[in-house]
């Protein structure tokens, strides 16, 4: 079947926008979009530039941005696709500057990985060597499964408003390593990560979990990273100070009480900063009951599931 | 120009474990690579890595599989360096981080794997090569090691057969980078992209042993070639040897396990070469289905599959549109894995003085004329290290930074220029195309001397058209149809390579089957072909076999 091609090229150095080009191009059942890039360019039209290497899914060369979303050219079919939307748009990943054509410039990407001093730094290691529990190895395990496509960085809102948030690729390597019951650092990681542009950041959009090739739920190491801070009392930060606050706020009362988490979250006197904008939210609307916090008509079964979390927690130390 | 003690081009498993242990010596270390190292070959490796590391085996047993399954032709005195170094490799892996699969009491567990007598591959799941490329990775920022990705090495700058460095191509800007060291180290992988079925990745094109070769360096075993029994039909993607090792049956069109009748003990694991050979039989008899025979999984269910076996089953279902938990999947034989490469010592040496190589572009020889599952990613880390620290110890014990020819770069530019100004000419895409079609008819698993001689002929004609390619693609930035053009050439030579060895050798051993000479010849072969350049051909040579404890006997399995 003959099946068009729309592909957003731009060449930064000679070009001064990105264009659209279209190929078309004889497909097979069962054809990957990579073997179609791969038939462009070597029938049609070979300066149409991407990644490629393996070509099933292990190197991460080849992700790109298909009928809108990330996908990995070479384990997305066409016809499937082509079938649901009628046509095949390929862009490059989002939230990334374009070398070329369909290839971005992923140093960020990697000095991001860098940045989390991606590698073991181990305890004392026993003398008859490491055990490693199965159920220690499957705390990491999905994390292990990342192939760095970036896949995830081009669809994550916090990094899009904060290009130096570290992003949901380097917290899963980040999690990789405090998983790991061999590491010795895991307070020092936590620290660092708990800071600024750091775990704390992310604002689960749930847009990295939904979009990795892999299954590697980067939101689930982030949300494991962030406990296993408050586990180490890793809390002396905006981020887990919230976090505490909402626990607290929800045992006292049954909902949140905002008044109370921005004064806990950031302090005395950089909470009297935030009354301006409290009174806007006020004036606007937006914020319900700024000084009366009433408990919630069930608050007593909320106390309960603390109680039971209490216990549980208590009989797995 | 830069400046580096080692500079190891190629970052998969054996150049990065080179580049870490030269590192660690305390040199400067640079590793270029043409593509950034997560994305090498190495990263799709499955099935796991080979060591003798429990109390009921032993290294020496590890060696005679080894030299077994290498149809005697492996030099023993370096399989006995690889299994002996096997497990202290093994747990130094783990200690930097490694995950390996355990087994219930928490320590690493083992798999079966085709040709071995006892259970002996640790595996990461059915990702082994992805868990540790990503390791050696954190490894290599960790000790520091200079990043050269996306530069594509085009030549080797030699003087008076002596190494001064290499010159490199940046695939971003098209400018071409001298990198003057004292020692290099050659890591680039295979040569399995000569043939259109194969399993290797799209950028494993044989450069460093093209460029070696032209530097003067000897390639060695160059026939010989793996076809893996198991690998998807229109893809040719690998389905790992696990799956058989897991349990995993095949069986022809009646249905049958076929294998009883090739090789009645060992059956689905018997070495890879005996295996191929047999469903090339049955598909050629017509007990093939569609070209392929079948592998079934069934019977080891959805759980063991799932926990052993998850990224074959996504492979199969993606790309085979298959799941093998409810069917079986068609699989037929793709070159797999190059046997032969740079000739070197145990301790990555080469004749050219400052030339190491080490991993698949390296022929030490190991593997003799057929791999066995699990080793080559153990050799990749035994031989990486050892390249590793022997370049290191070249430079400490003196060997300093001499000169770089001047009109090295001038050469290499003037080289490049000439194919990118051509206006008309040969396509690069076509010229592959046309190598890897004459490679596929004639020096695939069965062969014949009509054949390889035909072979011969097609690829030289081939060689002649290079000298004419030409480029639709002119530009500076990421001009990876250039890139295609520099490999088509190294292709062509290897291919040359190939042939020329595959003629010379009559007889038949390990996964190199001559229909004229089906045949072990001892008397004759048992020794190593070497390929040299030589003018604008090659000459060949040859190179007795080292036998330490194992006398060369009949294989059977
Ligand atoms: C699908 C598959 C599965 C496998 N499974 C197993 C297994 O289970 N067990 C096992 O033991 N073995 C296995 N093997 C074999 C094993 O993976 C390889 O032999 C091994 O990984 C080779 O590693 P390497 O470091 O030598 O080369 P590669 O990993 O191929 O790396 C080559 C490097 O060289 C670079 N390079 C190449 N040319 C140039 C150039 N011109 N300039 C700059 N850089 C260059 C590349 O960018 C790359 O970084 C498998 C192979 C395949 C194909
Ligand atoms: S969930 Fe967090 S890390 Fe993931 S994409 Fe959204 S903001 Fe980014
Ligand atoms: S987490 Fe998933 S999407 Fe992100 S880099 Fe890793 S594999 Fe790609
Ligand atoms: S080519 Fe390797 S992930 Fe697509």
């Amino acid at each position: 079947m003959k099946v068009r091609f729309r592909i957003r090229r731009f060449d930064p150095l000679h070009q001064a926008e990105p264009y659209w080009q279209a190929y078309s191009v004889e497909v097979k059942e069962g054809m990957t979009v990579l073997e179609a890039l791969l038939k462009i360019s070597e029938d049609d039209d070979p300066t149409l530039s991407f990644r490629r290497s393996c070509r099933s899914a292990i190197c991460g060369s080849c992700a790109m941005t298909i009928n809108g979303f990330p996908r990995l050219a070479c384990s997305t079919q066409v016809l499937p696709q082509y079938r649901k939307k009628g046509e095949m748009t390929v862009e490059p990943l989002s939230n990334h500057q374009v070398i070329k054509d369909l290839a971005v410039d992923m140093t960020p990407f990697w000095n991001r990985m860098e940045k989390v001093s991606p590698y073991l730094a181990p305890k004392e290691e026993p003398k008859d060597g490491w055990v490693i529990r199965k159920e220690d190895a499957a705390a990491i395990d999905s994390a292990q499964k990342c192939i760095m496509c970036g896949s995830c960085n081009a669809v994550c809102d916090s990094l899009e408003a904060d290009p130096n948030f570290i992003g949901p690729a380097a917290s899963v390597k980040a999690w990789r390593l405090v998983g790991d019951v061999r590491e010795g650092m895991k307070k020092k990681r936590l620290e660092r990560l708990s800071e600024g542009h750091g775990v704390w950041d992310c604002v689960r959009c749930v847009h990295c979990t939904e979009y990795c090739p892999k299954d590697v739920r980067p939101l689930e190491a982030i949300e494991r990273l962030r406990a296993k801070a408050i586990e180490k009392k890793v809390v002396d930060n905006h981020g887990a100070k919230h976090t505490l606050a909402l626990v607290d706020s929800v045992k006292r009362v049954g909902r949140l009480d905002e008044a109370a988490m921005t004064f806990k979250t950031l302090g005395f006197l950089r909470s009297l900063g935030m009354i301006p904008l409290g009174l806007k939210m006020e004036m606007h609307g937006k914020l319900p009951h700024l000084i009366i916090f009433p408990a919630i008509d069930g608050i007593k079964e909320v106390r309960k599931i603390y109680s039971a979390v209490e216990r549980r927690k208590k009989k797995k130390e | 120009m830069v400046i580096h003690d080692v500079v190891v081009v190629g970052a998969g498993l054996a150049g990065m474990r080179a580049a870490i242990e030269a590192a660690r010596a305390g040199l400067n270390v640079a590793a270029v690579s043409k593509v950034h190292p997560v994305r090498s070959h190495s990263v799709a490796a499955q099935g796991g890595i080979n060591a003798a590391i429990k109390e009921a085996d032993s290294w020496e047993d590890h060696a005679f599989d080894t030299v077994k399954g290498s149809d005697y032709l492996g030099d023993q005195d370096a399989i006995e360096v690889l299994c002996r170094e096997a497990p202290s490799d093994i747990m130094e892996l783990e200690r930097m981080g490694a995950v390996f699969s355990r087994d219930d009491a928490g320590r690493i567990a083992q798999r079966p794997f085709g040709g071995a007598d006892y259970p002996r591959t640790c595996y990461l799941a059915d990702r082994t090569g992805h868990g540790l490329v990503h390791l050696l990775y954190e490894q290599l920022i960790k000790h520091g090691v200079y990043l050269y990705d996306e530069w594509h090495v085009v030549s080797l700058v030699t003087h008076d057969n002596s190494v001064r460095g290499v010159i490199a191509l940046e695939l971003t800007t098209g400018k071409l980078h001298r990198l003057h060291s004292r020692a290099v180290i050659i890591a680039t992988g295979g040569y399995g992209r000569v043939f259109n079925t194969s399993t290797n990745a799209i950028t494993s094109t044989g450069d460093g042993m093209a460029l070696a070769l032209r530097a003067g360096a000897p390639l060695m075993d160059m026939e010989f070639v793996q076809f893996h029994p198991t690998t998807l039909k229109r893809t040719g993607i690998l389905m790992t040897e696990g799956a058989r090792g897991e349990g995993g049956y095949l069986i022809n069109s009646a249905g049958e396990r076929f294998m009883k009748a090739y090789a009645p003990s060992k059956l689905e694991l018997a070495s890879r070469d005996v295996v191929s050979r047999a469903e090339q039989k049955e598909i050629d008899a017509g007990r093939g289905v569609d070209g392929c025979v079948l592998l079934d999984m069934r019977h080891l269910g959805k759980d063991r599959i799932a926990e052993r076996l998850p990224q074959i089953r996504d492979l199969a279902i993606n790309f085979a549109g298959v799941d093998p938990v409810i069917a079986p999947v068609p699989i037929k034989p793709g070159a797999h894995y190059s046997m032969g490469g740079i000739m070197t010592d145990v301790d990555g040496k080469t004749p050219v003085e400052g030339l190491f190589a080490a991993g698949e572009c390296a022929c030490v020889s190991v593997h003799g004329a057929n791999r066995l599952g699990g080793n080559s990613l153990l050799e990749t880390i035994v031989f990486g290290r050892r390249a590793g620290k022997a370049a290191a110890g070249s430079c400490i014990k003196g060997r300093g930074l001499r000169d770089f020819p001047d009109p090295a770069l001038a050469d290499a530019a003037s080289a490049i220029a000439s194919i990118l100004n051509r206006t008309e000419g040969e396509s690069a895409h076509r010229l592959i195309a046309g190598a890897r079609e004459a490679m596929e008819e004639h020096c695939w698993i069965f062969r014949t001397r009509e054949g390889l001689e035909g072979g011969l002929k097609k690829i030289r004609k081939l060689r002649e058209r290079y000298g004419r390619v030409a480029l639709t693609d002119r530009s500076d930035c990421f001009n990876t149809e250039l890139l295609t053009a520099l490999e088509a050439g190294y292709i062509l030579e290897i291919s040359e390579a190939m042939l020329m060895g595959a003629l010379a050798r009559t007889e038949s051993r390990g996964s190199h089957f001559r229909l004229d000479f089906p045949a072990r010849n001892d008397k004759e072969w048992l020794r190593h072909t070497l390929v040299y350049r030589e003018g604008k051909g090659c000459r060949m040579d040859y190179k007795d076999v080292r036998i330490t404890r194992f006398t060369p006997a009949e294989r059977k399995y």
